[in-house]
Formats: C-alpha cells, sequence, structure tokens
C-alpha cells in the first residue's frame, strides 16, 4: 500500500489497515469479547481502521446483530485498555459489526456468509478484501477452511489484481509434529503460505520487537553477543496464576505445549538470531528458523538430564492458599500433566557453541515475570579482593512483563577509602521512559494482518521446527515409566530438580 | 528557592554565575534530602531536556501546566525561560523543583528550573541555560513566540537544541518559513517541528486513506480540485494548517507553482491544472482561528470520477470527556463512480497544548515532508493569499 500511494509517503501518522472485512469465527467465545473486538476498537479510536470495514461474527449460538453487538460492547467496556468514552467512534465503530449464525459443519453457513459479505460490499463499499480469524479450537481449523474453499470465499493471490484473502489462526498449531504438518498440509490446500498468519501473540508485544531493536539499533551489545562473553542466558516465563478454570483444556497440553513450543521458543529465537538482512518478515523468519534448525537435538536418553518437569502442589501465593494442580476441577486426580518445565538447551552455531541456553516456564510461581537475561563471562582475572567469593559477573536482563524494561548489572567501587565492591544495576523502564499506555499485542498483529505484514507471524516451517525440537521431549515422556512429575510447592520457584540443572553446571536460577 | 519559598534572584549587577550556582544546588539538595516518615521514595527520571522559551513571564507561567503535564509521560528536565528584554529592569531569577507523578513501581519526577530574564541580562540566559543541560540526553528547544533568526538569544539557544519546536497556528508560518530557512544554510542546524504540523497528521492520513485502494490509486495523479475551508473569518490570511496541508499535497504529487499574471496556480505533474478553492466556515467559540474545516478532493481518471471528502464537526470535542474543543469528529467519505460511498466518523486527536506537544517529541527529529511542505507553503505565503 505504502509502495504505490503517493500520499502516504513519509507519513508519520498511525498506519491503517487495508479496506476489508474481518471475518471472526468463534465470535460467540471469549477471545473474540476479551482480545479480538477490544482490539478492533482501539484501533478504530486511534483511526488505524480503514474508510471500507466490517466486522461479521461467525458462531453456532443463534442470535441478532443487536445482540452481538451489545455482547460485544459488554466486552470492550470490561476488557479494553480505552473504555467507551467516546459514543461517536463506538457508534460508527458498531455499524459494521454484524453478525452470522451457523455451525461450522454445515455449508449452508458458509452460503450465508458469503451472501452476507457480498451485501456488506454494497452497503459499506469494503471491497473484497478478507481476513478470516479462525478464534475456534484446532479441531475445527481444518473443517471451516475447507468449507471456505468450496464456498469460494477464498481468492488464491495474484498479480493481476490488489484483492485478497488472508486467514488467521490462532495458537496451538498442532499437538505435536505429526498433528502440525497435517494441519498445514490442510490449510496449504486451501490457502497459499503467503495468506496465512499463525498468531503468537507474544510477538506482538512492544518488548519483545524491542528484542531485535535493542539488539540491532545499538553497537554497544552486538559485539559481545556470543559465546566469546556470553556465560549462559536464561529465558523465564512465570505466572502466579494456575489454570484458571481451564482444567480439561490443560490436561491436553501441559506447559510445554502451552507456552514452551510457541512464546519461549520465540524469545529464544529472538535472542540467539543472526542479524536479518532487512525487516521484511522472510528475512526475520529465516534467521528464526535457522536458529531452530541449530538446537541440538535430544535422544531419548539425553532428556531426563536435560529437561526437568514439575506440577504445582499446594502453597501460597501473593499470600492466599491456593490449591494443588491435582485439586483443580476438571484435572484428574493422578494427572501427569507438567505446569512447569526447565530445559537446558544448545544452539549449535558458529555463535552459541557450547552457551546453555536455560529456559523455564511455569505455572504458580513466586511471581508472574517474564524476561530474558543474558549472563556475561566474569572477568578474566580477579583484580580486586572481593571478600564474598568472587565479583559477581555482568547481568542484561530484558524484561518482557511486568514493568517492562532492561536493567544492566554492573559493579561499582562503594565509596570511601577502602576498594569494596558493590552489585549496582542501570535500570531503563519503558513507562517511565515513555509512558504506559502502549498498544496490546493484538492490536499491533490485527493491524498488521490487514496490511499483510507476516513479519511477527510464525511460518509454517518454523511452526514445524519448533515441533520437531519439543517432540524430543514428549517422546521421551512417553516412554518414561509412570512418574508423576516431581511436585512443587505453588509460590516457589520450581522443583528442586530445576535447581540441580543449574547447580550441576555450578549455575544458579535468577529470582528476577 | 529562598528559605521563604520565594524564587532566588539578584538585583541587577552580579554575575548569573550566582543564581546558576543556587539553581544547582537546589537540584542537588532535591534529590540528597531524607526522605520525610511516611513519604514515599522518589525516582529521578531524565530522558530529554526540555527548553521553553517564553516572551514574557505571564506567557511561561501559563505554559508551565503544560510542560510539567508533557513531563510527566515524557520525563525530562524542563528549563521555563522567559525573556523580555525590552523590561526597563535588568534582573535574572531562578528556581527549581521536582515535579513528580505516580509511576508504575514508585513516584516518578522530573525537574523544572524556571528562569525569569529581563533587559540586558537576557543575553547571559543562554549560557545559563546551556550550564544546565543534562549531558548526553536530546534537548528540544519550544519557542513560544516569533522566530527572528537574526536574534542572537534564538540562534544560541536553538544552536545547542537537536530540534526546535513552534506553533505556526498561533504565531506565523512566516516564523517557521525563517526557520526552515535556517535550519538549512548550515549542516548540524537543528530540525524543525511546528503543533500545526504535528495536529495536521489525522488529516494527512484521512487524505492518504482516499487512494489507498486498487481503484483509487491512479486517482492520486488525476487530482483536478481541491477545496479547503478553514475556520475563520472571511478576508483573513490562509492559516497555517491550510497553508501545510496545501503543500503536503502538492509536495507528495509533485504539483508545481506557477503564477499567472500574478495570481497562483498548481500545476500537476501532466501539467494540467488543479483547482485550488480556499473558503471559510464561521469560527466557533473554543476554535483554533485558521483551523482546517474541511477538505474535499476531486479526481477523474480512467472514465470513473471520486470525490473524497472531510469534514470537521467544529467543537464537537467539547462534549467528550477527556477531549478539548478541537478533538473534533470529523466524517470521513469517499464516493467513486458506480461504488457504494465509503463513510466513517472519526476523531482528531486530542489537541490540547500538552497533548499535541507531547506527540510532538514522540514523532521523529528530522521530517522531511515538513521541510518540503514548508518550502512550498512558502508561495502561499508570498502569494498573501486571502480567504473569501
Amino acid at each position: 500500500m505504502d509502495a504505490t500511494n503517493p500520499l502516504r509517503r513519509g507519513l508519520v501518522e498511525d498506519r491503517t489497515g487495508d479496506p476489508c472485512a474481518v471475518i471472526i469465527f468463534g465470535a460467540s467465545g471469549d477471545l473474540t469479547k476479551r482480545k479480538l473486538m477490544p482490539g478492533l476498537y482501539n484501533l478504530a479510536l486511534s483511526r488505524a481502521l480503514p474508510g471500507g470495514f466490517a466486522v461479521v461474527g461467525v458462531a453456532r449460538r443463534q442470535q441478532s446483530d443487536e445482540i452481538f453487538r451489545q455482547a460485544m460492547r459488554e466486552g470492550v467496556g470490561k476488557f479494553s485498555r480505552r473504555k467507551i468514552l467516546d459514543e461517536a467512534v463506538w457508534s460508527d465503530f458498531e455499524r459494521g459489526v454484524s453478525y452470522v449464525s451457523g455451525t461450522f459443519e454445515d455449508p449452508k453457513t458458509y452460503t450465508d456468509l458469503a451472501k452476507h459479505l457480498d451485501a456488506l460490499e454494497q452497503e459499506r463499499g469494503i471491497g473484497k478484501n478478507r481476513l478470516f480469524y479462525l478464534a475456534v479450537s484446532p479441531n475445527d481449523f481444518g473443517t471451516i477452511t475447507r468449507h471456505l474453499k468450496e464456498a469460494n470465499l477464498v481468492k488464491p493471490p495474484s498479480r493481476d489484481t490488489t484483492e485478497w484473502t488472508r486467514v488467521v489462526f490462532e495458537k496451538p498449531f498442532g499437538h505435536d509434529l505429526a498433528s502440525a504438518r497435517a494441519l498445514n498440509d490442510t490449510i496449504a490446500s486451501v490457502f497459499d503460505e503467503s495468506q496465512v498468519f499463525r498468531i503468537d501473540h507474544y510477538l506482538g508485544k512492544e518488548t519483545v520487537q524491542n528484542l531485535l531493536v535493542f539488539r540491532f539499533a545499538n553497537s554497544l551489545f552486538e559485539p559481545v553477543w556470543n559465546r566469546e562473553h556470553v556465560d549462559h542466558v536464561q529465558i523465564t516465563v512465570a505466572e502466579e496464576i494456575g489454570v484458571e478454570g481451564r482444567g480439561k483444556f490443560y490436561e491436553q497440553t501441559g506447559v510445554t505445549r502451552d507456552i514452551v513450543e510457541n512464546h519461549l521458543m520465540q524469545l529464544l529465537c529472538l535472542t540467539a538470531m543472526e542479524p536479518p538482512i532487512s525487516l521484511a518478515a522472510d528475512s526475520v523468519r529465516d534467521e528464526k528458523v535457522k536458529v531452530l534448525r541449530s538446537l541440538r537435538a535430544m535422544d531419548r536418553s539425553k532428556v531426563p538430564e536435560n529437561v526437568i518437569r514439575g506440577q504445582y502442589g499446594r502453597g501460597f501465593v501473593r499470600g492466599d492458599d491456593v490449591p494443588a494442580y491435582r485439586e483443580e476441577p476438571d484435572v484428574a486426580p493422578d494427572s501427569r500433566i507438567e505446569t512447569y518445565v526447565a530445559m537446558r538447551v544448545f544452539v549449535d552455531n558458529w555463535r552459541w557453541g557450547g552457551v546453555p541456553f536455560y529456559v523455564r516456564a511455569g505455572k504458580r510461581m513466586a511471581r508472574r515475570v517474564t524476561e530474558v537475561a543474558i549472563q556475561f563471562k566474569k572477568v578474566p582475572h580477579g583484580l580486586f579482593r572481593a571478600p564474598d567469593g568472587g565479583i559477581r559477573p555482568n547481568v542484561l536482563a530484558m524484561r518482557i512483563q511486568p514493568d517492562e524494561g532492561i536493567a544492566l548489572r554492573f559493579i561499582s567501587k562503594e565509596p570511601g577509602q577502602q576498594t569494596i565492591l558493590r552489585d549496582v544495576a542501570m535500570d531503563f523502564r519503558y513507562g517511565t521512559a515513555f509512558g504506559s499506555n502502549t498498544p496490546e499485542a493484538y492490536e499491533r498483529l490485527l493491524l498488521d494482518a490487514m496490511r499483510g505484514e507476516a513479519t511477527l507471524f510464525t511460518r509454517r516451517d518454523e511452526v514445524e521446527a519448533q515441533w520437531e525440537y519439543i517432540d524430543h521431549v514428549f517422546d521421551a515422556w512417553a516412554n518414561e515409566a509412570s512418574t508423576p512429575p516431581p511436585a512443587y510447592a505453588s509460590g516457589s520457584w520450581g522443583p528442586e530438580q530445576a535447581d540441580d540443572l543449574l547447580a550441576h553446571d555450578g549455575r544458579r536460577w535468577r529470582r528476577p | 528557592m529562598n528559605p521563604d519559598g520565594s524564587p532566588l534572584s539578584i538585583p541587577p549587577g552580579p554575575a548569573t554565575s550566582v543564581i546558576l550556582g543556587r539553581i544547582e544546588r537546589e537540584l542537588r539538595d532535591m534529590w540528597s534530602a531524607q526522605l520525610a516518615p511516611g513519604e514515599a521514595p522518589r525516582s529521578r527520571a531524565c530522558t530529554m531536556n526540555l527548553v521553553v522559551a517564553a516572551s514574557s513571564r505571564d506567557v511561561a507561567d501559563r505554559y508551565t501546566a503544560v510542560v510539567d503535564e508533557v513531563t510527566a509521560s515524557i520525563p525530562s528536565r524542563a528549563i521555563i525561560v522567559a525573556l523580555e528584554p525590552d523590561a526597563p529592569t535588568r534582573a535574572l531569577e531562578g528556581s527549581a523543583s521536582a515535579v513528580c507523578v505516580p509511576g508504575e513501581s514508585g513516584v516518578v519526577c522530573s525537574e523544572r528550573v524556571g528562569l525569569y530574564a529581563s533587559g540586558s541580562v537576557c543575553a547571559r540566559v543562554v549560557s545559563t541555560v546551556e550550564a544546565l543541560l543534562v549531558a548526553e540526553i536530546p534537548t528540544t528547544l519550544v519557542w513560544l513566540g516569533r522566530v527572528h533568526t537574526d536574534d542572537d538569544v534564538f540562534t544560541s539557544l536553538a544552536s545547542s537544541a537537536q530540534r526546535v519546536v513552534l506553533d505556526t497556528e498561533y504565531t506565523s508560518l512566516a516564523s517557521l518559513v525563517q526557520l526552515a530557512k535556517w535550519s538549512r544554510e548550515e549542516e548540524g542546524r537543528p530540525a524543525l517541528a511546528d503543533l500545526a504540523w504535528t495536529r495536521l497528521a489525522t488529516w494527512q492520513e484521512l487524505c492518504a486513506r482516499f487512494f489507498d485502494e486498487g481503484r483509487t490509486r491512479e486517482h492520486a495523479r488525476a487530482i483536478t480540485r481541491v477545496t479547503v475551508r478553514q475556520a475563520s473569518d472571511s478576508g483573513a490570511r490562509l492559516g497555517s494548517e491550510t497553508a501545510l496541508l496545501l503543500g503536503w499535497l502538492a509536495t507528495r504529487l509533485g504539483w508545481r507553482a506557477t503564477r499567472m499574471g500574478g495570481a497562483l496556480r498548481l500545476k500537476r505533474e501532466d501539467g494540467r491544472d488543479v483547482v485550488l478553492s480556499v473558503g471559510a466556515v464561521a469560527k466557533p467559540e473554543g476554535v483554533a482561528p485558521g483551523a482546517l474545516a474541511s477538505v474535499e478532493i476531486e479526481a477523474t481518471t480512467g472514465g470513473t470520477s471520486m470525490v473524497g471528502t472531510i469534514v470537521r464537526d467544529l467543537a464537537s470535542g467539547a462534549d467528550v470527556e477527556g477531549k478539548t474543543p478541537d478533538a473534533d469528529v470529523v466524517n470521513w467519505s469517499l464516493d467513486l463512480t458506480g461504488q457504494p460511498r465509503q463513510s466513517r466518523r472519526v476523531r482528531l486527536r486530542a489537541n490540547k497544548g500538552a497533548r499535541v506537544l507531547e506527540r510532538t517529541l514522540h514523532r521523529p527529529a528530522h521530517d522531511a515532508a515538513l521541510v518540503e511542505s514548508v518550502r512550498f507553503a512558502e508561495n502561499f505565503f508570498e502569494d498573501g493569499v486571502v480567504i473569501r
């Protein structure tokens, strides 16, 4: 769009999506109410929605446009970062919201949808651009995509037209490598890969995007971002919450599928990747795939010494009593699902050879924090006497959430006659420097999908490479004796075995 | 401050370094003082030097609230300077204070220094400001008044900044034109910014939208008429927003300004004329004089015509909580031959002084489109276009 519209040249104002209809399958679900509609409404407030624009909800539930709009209004009122204070903007946005009811298996749903979209084109001038958003269970992905094709709702990309069809898939994208491949094959039979947008909402977070800026827009850090200077890397995705009523879902997923396979792997890629030749979607994604392909595969016998799982028991989180995982609703009393996992990962390439990446993710941890911490090597010679056993190495911690920011720990001299060394930190916080009213991840990603910018979405080979690595772990676990994962107290930092994982290498987990 | 809370001041004559020393001490003491029992710990944050130069103490005092609001979201060392060179007295006064707001994890404070100079002391203010700048962070000069690039105080203050911000809606486009000329005379001079240009950003984006679609894209090179209305009395001069918008359109689309019998004409790249019509609508209370009221762009190519219209509900922002009278609703519409009308209602950004300055500070320092548009807008300025 920017390349050919001369008035877009050098424009500083917010980006705008292409004129289009956004069609949300699973419109009566939680994601639509909590994230998608608030995201779209905030785009409307930011004047980022195009002139021709409509949202069509599709779901099984029978309801009128009015009832659907009312439900969406309530969702926006409750979950949007900016509330509906501005009736002028809301009423304009709401005029473009409509609803089509039907089951995903019924062909009539799609013929109804096609007629509805044709009518909208006439009424609202939205053109033929369509963004299908599948906010549904992965079990429905195949059914919906096939029916979309059969109803002639999918146009292949063509140089002869600027009209487009795109599809957004929510995670989880597959259950393992085989299911991810099968799903990709189904999708590929309907859509070209350039039309497919697989969401990992972590990539829409400002601070995750800033990992690239931090690394590649500052000349200070990149020269030391390698095995010569880095001792190890720790990546933590810790949550205070438990399964929050999603016991049934969690029993089928566990933290490895829910967090490690996608969010955590993406953080690892952004931390370890080489500079891309440009910020074009495929340039960035090529580099991430190279990292994934460099991960040292673990055969079955190596998994126990490199991967630790755990399951939360009772404990205290923020001072409150919380139940054990097995006491949660819809969770089997003898469940073996992991709610915590810690892994020692190696990126076997020129830059990172021999540098361990310790990654961990868990529920009911001591505090909610997501961070990437680069621990540098110690100084080669102890010039200063440090009474506490040595000078602590420098650490660069990039905090993704909460209190987004970057902290650099280094050593300083205490003022006085004696040379007493002390850890100090240079602490940069986004909220302080730039204010805290930043767009939510879904706003950014929805707009990117409307504009066809795929950098922040995962490509087919990326998803499959992620699963390929994680599948080794599942393979080992499937063949383990039926011992349950070690329990850890809720409100702690995970099982003792996870501490041993690092202690074995002479290292310790950070307490972020 | 003096012990009794009054600003530090010196009688005419003594060196300004005395005042400077006191301010520096105040700034130091502010952060070394013991916390009172129950007092929340304060963090000092500073991401830029924000120097504001006002033409009188009164203007500086009024603008202090704007600065405090801006530094709440962009922590800075703000130095507000009131300059009254023509005042009969010769004096310098100064004070320093912390301006704190609750942050995500405690209280975050900016520093605000106030300086008031009168008479010949004004010439010394530049060196005082220079000494108070925090090193290694960018400096922005906000100049609240007309720019005279032969004024040593202005050029010296501007030379220590990376960016100079004006508001031509309240001063004049001539100031921006002069500043742009001065800025391009020598490499390394500060970039320029204009709050009127920042306010224009949404209008520009809405205009660009007319040509986003494949079926209207070619119309951008085939514009036949541009009609602009501004909120002002008939006979008023062309407002800054109007002039800059036209300059922006012309430079993006490769139009040339020509004069036929002294009257300004616009020519497209293909040599055809673009009819320009500028008019006025009544200005409701609370709306800035010369504010843009509507834009209409007509184009015809390949047998299809398009008319894109942006009409502002003037002063409609006054009814909305947290908005200002100029954060109005605008009605955007696009009519294309044989197609249904597209329309949207969007709200302009809140243009309260603090918000628009904040947005300006968040924009890239160097804005080639502004520089090019100002150059083109000189045509309107030279032509003395009058609104009918």
